[in-house]
């Protein structure tokens, strides 16, 4: 699909960090309601609808863009909630709806003709079929690809389809298949998939040992650091694991040094991932892929983003994902 | 001998001039900011949800007290503790004061001060992740706190505001030359 100026979303767990992410020019910003509707269900973080209407208002006085996650699976018997939330993004006036449950997506195209229906990477659309079913039958235009593509399976990809492409740039790189991940369930009794939240905090410890500090969920652990060592949030896919003789890392995604090449693999919009991160991530992440972005579309060179977000990394190693694969 | 400071410490001149644990009534001063700020904000304090009964032990590295802190809205309680006080704390954050501050007001990112082991946080963790989207979303002002109003309190804004940035800028020269030193 043809695509002009790339569109930079943003991440923004609450309304102080969508007016941070718009001040700092981002082009649209996503966000989720409290509750299990969405794939970020942290204590104390999202939207209220008050919230989300008067966010709406700030992005359009701004002339920005809100994208409104409602892109977790409606467990059985509980589909209305989904139904509910989806009925007050629109009421409040939301650009767009990503979302990954067919009875989310079916009731938005039913009932909400004139929203957008954003595919959330959380229904791991990675070929045309799949990307050609929702657009067919919910009418989907855009699709958050899920981060297991190469630059040149992404280029392959969009030039198949005829909706647009948004890919993850920055910030955690879940490397299981979005949607499909049940580990976090086996270790926590919590689903990202159902319950949006993956490592649900409350299973979380930090425990000072002799020389070191253990990061577990439900006592499994994870990580252990060295009184020094960068940190990290122990989620099951992103430990340290040593197999086969050789150590994994948790690692975040950093594609800054790519966009030229997702610009020319036909991808309409660059992600920043992070709704539970603070003003102080999404302002520095969005300033400084703003420049990015506006230098390349302008002809010009990126600036050396892996160098002026290196601190904002979780665990402090920084990869470029399957954007650059060379196992398969 | 020269006392050292670990990186963004207060440098070792300033931390004198705080007071002590029994100098001023901090406790009660605090606890009063905080109740105003709670009937001021108190969507701040409805973020926390159930963790607002959760008592936070907060202790600025480079002083010589902590601090306890339960954010119940009207009937919160801030106390001023030893080092050594925390057995009835539901989460214990430790870091220095300048960079604890610049949680507060949104200056510095929780996060990446975590992640890079500036701060420490030992305990419940959903508490504190619920306390950090709190204060996150709430943009405090140094006003804020001190229960400021109108032109007193933009005055008050830019003149501890600018007195943080002073100190952190003075902080980060101070770990540059102690680093020099070192070398």
């Amino acid at each position: 699909m043809t695509v002009g100026q790339m569109e930079l979303v943003c991440p923004a767990g609450a309304p102080a960090t969508l007016r941070a992410a718009i001040t700092a020019r981002a082009d649209a910003v996503y966000c989720g309601f409290q509750g299990e509707t969405n794939a970020r269900n942290f204590p104390g973080l999202n939207f209220s609808p008050a919230e989300l209407a008067d966010g709406v208002r700030f992005a359009r006085d701004h002339g920005k863009k809100v994208l409104v996650a409602i892109n977790t699976f409606a467990p059985a018997g509980r589909v209305d909630q989904w139904r509910k939330a989806a009925d007050e993004a629109a009421a409040c006036g939301a650009d767009a709806i990503i979302a990954a449950d067919l009875a989310v997506l079916d009731h938005v195209a039913n009932n909400h003709k004139g929203l957008r229906l954003h595919l959330s990477v959380q229904a791991a659309a990675a070929t045309p079929e799949a990307i050609g079913f929702y657009a067919e039958a919910f009418g989907v235009r855009r699709v958050v690809l899920p981060r297991v593509l190469s630059i040149q399976e992404i280029a392959t990809l969009n030039r198949s389809i005829n909706v647009e492409t948004e890919a993850f740039v920055f910030g955690e790189l879940c490397v299981m298949i979005e949607g499909r991940c049940f580990l976090s369930s086996y270790a926590a009794e919590k689903s990202p998939n159902l319950n949006g939240v993956c490592s649900p905090p409350e299973a979380v410890s930090y425990d000072q040992e002799a020389g070191s500090t253990a990061a577990r969920l439900s006592g499994f652990t994870i990580d252990r650091y060295a009184p020094d060592q960068p940190t990290g949030y122990p989620t099951l896919c992103k430990g340290r694991f040593s197999a086969g003789g050789t150590t994994s890392y948790p690692v975040s995604l950093n594609a800054g040094g790519l966009i030229a090449g997702l610009k020319a693999a036909g991808v309409t919009a660059l992600k920043i991932e992070g709704r539970q991160r603070g003003k102080g991530y999404v302002t520095e992440g969005v300033r400084t892929f703003r420049k990015a972005v506006d230098a390349i579309e302008a002809g010009g060179d990126a600036p050396e983003i892996d160098r002026i977000l290196a601190r904002m990394s979780e665990g402090g190693r920084r990869t470029t994902g399957a954007y650059k694969k060379t196992w398969r | 001998m020269v006392e050292r400071t670990k990186a963004g410490e207060l440098p070792a001149f300033i931390r004198v001039l705080f007071p002590t644990v029994a100098a001023l009534p901090f406790g009660l001063l605090l606890t009063r900011s905080v109740r105003v700020l709670a009937a001021r904000q108190p969507r701040l304090f409805e973020r926390l949800a159930e963790h607002r009964s959760a008592c936070f032990f907060v202790d600025p590295t480079d002083l010589a007290f902590a601090f306890t802190v339960v954010p119940d809205g009207e009937r919160s309680l801030v106390r001023i503790v030893g080092k050594a006080e925390t057995s009835t704390a539901s989460v214990v954050i430790r870091g220095p004061l300048l960079m604890l501050l610049g949680l507060l007001d949104g200056t510095l990112d929780g996060d990446a001060l975590f992640f890079h082991r500036v701060i420490s946080v030992s305990g419940r963790t959903e508490a504190v992740v619920a306390l950090r989207n709190a204060i996150e979303d709430a943009e405090l002002r140094p006003a804020d706190l001190l229960g400021l109003h109108g032109a007193v309190a933009r005055f008050a804004d830019a003149g501890i505001l600018g007195g943080l940035s002073a100190a952190r800028r003075l902080a980060a020269s101070s770990d540059g030359d102690q680093a020099a030193r070192m070398q």
